[in-house]
Formats: C-alpha cells, structure tokens, sequence
C-alpha cells in the first residue's frame, strides 16, 4: 500500500488540486452503500435490542432478545443445521471441484470434459431446488433408480433429518462442483513450468508431485475458495426454502431460514434482527480467514 | 494417472452429473396428461413448448421475466459505472485515504442480506417503493457497487499514472479523462463485472421475496418459487418447464461468456 509518505511532493500537491473532484467522483458509490446498506445494518443492531413487531414504536428490552434466542431449542438445531452446511459444502463441491480440476490440468479435450459440472453452476437456488425436489420425491426419479436395483426401502430424503439437509448439501455440490474446479484450474494453469519439470525429472509423480509442488502453490487459491465457500455456506437459504422450507417442523432451518421465519412469518422483529446480528458476527469472523487475502499489501493504493 | 483413465473417470462422472439435466428436460417436456410420478426416466411425448407457454400463463412469470431483465440490465449497469468512478478517485485522482473510503465501500458485501431485509422493508412501505420497480432496481444497485467498486480499483492500479499525467498535459478535464481515457481501457473488466452481476440479479430470490408482492415487479426466481409451492403437487412438468425457462438464460449466458465470467471471478479475488 502507497501511503502518503512514498508519494512526491509533486504527487502531493496534485492530490491537493483534485481533491474536490476525487470526492464527486467516489460520492455516488459511498452515499448509495450508506444509504441503502449501511443505515439499514445499524437499524437491524438496534432493533435487536428492542421489542417491535412493526406497529407503534420499539421498545428498548436490552438483551433479552439475544436470551430469547439461545433458549430456543429451534435456533441451536438452526445452527447446527447451519454447522453441517459449513463443513458440508467444504468437503464435497470444494474437494469434488479440486479433483475435477486436477484430473483436467493439462489434459487434451479437458475444457469439453469440465463443461458438465459447469453447466449447473449458474442456476439459482430455487432452480437447483425444483429439479432436485422432483428427482428426490417420495416414489421419483431417485427411488425408481434404486428400485431397478432392487433398493426398494429408500428413506423419505427430504423428509428424515438429517439426512433432508445432507441431500441437499449433496444438490448445492451439483451445483458448486464446476466454478470450484474453473478457480482451481486457473491456479493451476498459472503454477510455472520449471519448478514442475524439475520435479518431474527428479521423478515426482502422483501424490508426491501434488504434496511436493501442486498443494503448496495452490494454498493462497484454496485460502480464497474455503474462505467464499464458508461464507457462502453460512449465508444458505435459497435452496432450504425451495425444497423443504426448513421442515419438517423445523428440523431442516438454518440460521438465514430462521431470522427470516422470526421476522416475516412470526413478525417478531427483535428476535430476527438479533439472528440476523449473531449471523452476521459469524460470517464476518469466517470473512476474516479471506478477506486477508483479498486486501493483502501487492493490491493497495 | 494414465490420459485414458482420467478421461473416463471424468467422461463417467460428467455423464452422472448431467443426470439431473436430463431428468429436467424429459419430464418438462411430458404433457400434464402423460407426466406421472411412478415413469420419470423415460420420454413420453414432446409438449416442452405449451407446458412453457402454460408455465409462463401461470403465476405471471411473463411478466416477471420482462421486469427481471430490465433489474439484471440496468442494475449492474449503473453499479459498473459508479464502481469505476469510485476506484478512479481512490486510484488515479489519489484520493486523501482513499483505503479508508474503499474499505467503506467494500465492507457493505461482507455482511448478509439478512442485516438489511426488514429495516428495507419498513422504510420501502413507509415510501411507497415497496413492490415498485425502481425500488427493486435502488436495492440491486446497491449490493452491486462493492464487488465493482472492488475489481475497478484492483484494475485500476495495474494502469500506470503516467496515463493520467499524460492527459491532463493534454488538457483535459478529470471527467473526461475517466469517461475517454479509463473507462474504455476498463471495458472488458466493466463487461465482466456486469456478466457476474446481471447472474446473480436474475438469480436472486430473498430479496424479491421481500420487497416485491405483485406480478409486474416480482422477480422472476421468486415467481417460480411461488408457482412451486402452488402447483408443484398437480402440474409438475409445468413447474419444471417454468424452471427450464427461469434457467436457461443464465446457463447460456455463462456457458457462452465463462472467460468473462473466470476473468470476474479472478479480478475479485485476487
């Protein structure tokens, strides 16, 4: 990051000139984002701390709230809902996605063989959630596939938990599988060539060269993938609400699913906005792990 | 691993993954007559064209379609260009602490959507912009500027200040040394930043959930969701032609621009 000390006099004094038309120019995006995204966020914090459903005015409670919250059997299945969603989506379309990329690296037709896994990716959830809602129906498409098998006591996928939120972890990865692998693939490719051939010549190969050489060059890459996977991971609703809408009961919610029950459905605005804080404590904490990398020295001002 | 192998594992696996595709495409394409819940593997008959007709009749997904188009349009549009502006200050005008501000700008991705739904929904009923088209456009404006404002001044800071000095030896003026000098060096950034957004717009669900109601302004992931709900027991391969249709123009756009789409990914990341 250049700070004002590296910059030159001559520098210096044309930062000055330009001063006001700098400020016109980042205006309109810091105006926007405060207005629609940061003024709503400090209203949520408060309304966290208060009593509300939407009529009249909120009425402070401290936090009771946050009590409220953590009494709640519902909201701690909710989060470990939420837990298994995380290291879910963590082994399956990030470890598929890194063996999908490196079974393609370097391979003749490679770009044809990944366009499969990345035809789903830019699906919606609720698209991805009607498709898989049909094939695991009770007596569908998956069931008919076992019965021909000769499985014919399948379980009530979208019914038992937790296997309702296993199988629809397994629809995310159908889903996640192709642009993991893309980002993968892109690491790889910029993996220089001398390094490899020496390791090569010294005959590494298989897991050795991957141990070696690939695993320790793809780290920054992975920091990035596992970090917007968990934060992904912990902001799933889409797909939840297409397919079971937390249910039954509420066996399948996750902590988005939750707050958005509490505050719309059962109009206790407090209460949501004290999920919506304590969700958002835990996203900005797993945020940490890549926004690291992100805002690392090489791309400052 | 021998090439051999490796192209029939991933042939086999790839062929499993498209499953799921195919599924979709036979039994949209089953009339409500022929579909049955007990035969979904094979094909019957060929009606993919009046169930997609009956989808779109149904639940107003036409017209939810033509107001999503015009969210994932303009939208990022203006996100784009108000990103380029802001990393244009910070990067080539020098702005005083300009970290700080990007950081402002940034940080309004990093939080979820569940931090701003009912404050939005208040004040959007209390102004009249709940269920209006220009209020769904301000919101998705909104949570576009970040990622762009991000990736332009990533961008920005691979372009040597040189060219700006240059310009203004030049005598030009700063608003038109960004919109003849830096935007159009921008262009294929600009353009991948609007691919990725313009996705994700369409492909948003909670926020129309939230902020829309009626035909007209709902977007069209959330109609689609609703038809489910509505008609997922007794007209299932209308639903699943209702979600081929809300689906195609994202797969091919992102299937015919995955460059653009590697590229965006790219720039935000690193």
């Amino acid at each position: 990051m250049t700070t004002d000390k590296t910059l030159s006099p001559q520098a210096l004094r044309q930062r000055d000139q330009y001063r006001w038309s700098a400020l016109g120019f980042i205006a309109p995006g810091v105006l926007v984002v405060a207005v629609l995204l940061y003024l709503p966020l400090l209203w949520t914090t408060f309304l966290s701390l208060t009593e509300y459903n939407g009529l009249g005015d909120p009425e402070w409670i401290g936090i009771a709230n946050y009590v409220e919250m953590f009494d709640d059997p519902g909201f701690i299945g909710s989060v470990l809902n939420t837990l298994l969603w995380v290291g879910g989506t963590l082994l399956v379309p990030v470890g598929i996605g890194l063996g999908v990329a490196l079974l393609t690296w370097n391979l003749k037709g490679g770009t044809w063989l990944r366009l499969p896994f990345l035809i789903p990716y830019a699906l919606s959830g609720i698209g991805v959630g009607v498709i898989w809602s049909f094939i695991l129906s009770g007596g569908g498409a998956l069931d008919q596939a076992l019965a021909a098998f000769g499985v014919d006591d399948t379980p009530r996928w979208l019914v038992d938990a937790p296997l309702n939120t296993v199988v629809m972890i397994l629809a995310t990865a159908w889903q996640g599988v192709g642009v993991n692998a893309l980002l993968f693939t892109i690491g790889l490719q910029s993996i220089p060539r001398e390094p490899l051939e020496a390791a090569r010549m010294d005959g590494a190969n298989g897991m050795r060269l991957f141990r070696s050489i690939l695993w320790p060059m793809l780290r920054p890459l992975t920091a990035v993938v596992v970090g917007l996977s968990i934060v992904a991971s912990l902001k799933t609703f889409d797909i939840v609400q297409g397919m079971t809408k937390g249910g039954p009961g509420r066996d399948s919610e996750t902590l988005a699913l939750t707050m958005y029950k509490e505050t719309f459905v059962n109009s206790d605005y407090g209460l949501g906005s004290a999920i919506a804080v304590f969700l958002t404590v835990v996203t900005l904490i797993a945020s940490i792990l890549y926004l690291r990398q992100q805002l690392s020295s090489k791309h400052g001002v | 691993m021998s090439r051999v192998i490796r192209t029939a594992v991933l042939a086999v696996l790839g062929l499993f993954w498209l499953l799921p595709v195919y599924l979709l495409l036979v039994n949209a394409a089953k009339s409500p007559e022929a579909f049955t819940t007990k035969e979904s593997w094979l094909p019957t008959d060929f009606s993919l064209f009046g169930n997609i007709a009956e989808a779109m009749r149904l639940s107003g997904l036409a017209e939810s379609a033509a107001s999503t188009l015009l969210y994932a349009v303009v939208s990022p549009a203006i996100a784009v260009l108000v990103g380029a502006a802001a990393g244009f200050a910070i990067v080539a005008l020098r702005l005083k602490h300009g970290f700080a501000w990007f950081v402002a700008i940034f940080g309004g991705t990093v939080f979820p959507l569940q931090m701003i739904l009912l404050p939005l929904f208040d004040a959007y009923s209390r102004t009249g912009l709940f269920d209006t088209q220009a209020g769904m456009i301000a919101v998705y404006t909104a949570i576009s500027i970040p990622f762009s404002a991000f990736v332009m001044r990533n961008f920005f800071s691979g372009i040597a200040h040189n060219v700006f000095e240059a310009a203004v030896i030049d005598g030009a003026s700063t608003w038109r040394i960004f919109a003849r000098v830096y935007l159009p060096m921008a262009s294929s950034a600009l353009v991948a930043i609007f691919i990725l957004q313009a996705t994700f717009i369409w492909n948003d669900f909670l926020l129309g959930l939230v902020l829309s109601q009626s035909d007209t302004v709902r977007p069209i992931v959330t109609s689609l969701a609703g038809m489910q709900s509505t008609y997922g027991g007794a007209q299932m391969s209308t639903v699943l032609a209702g979600g081929l249709l809300v689906s195609l123009p994202t797969v091919v756009l992102f299937l015919f621009t995955q460059k653009f789409f590697a590229r965006g990914l790219a720039l935000g990341q690193y």
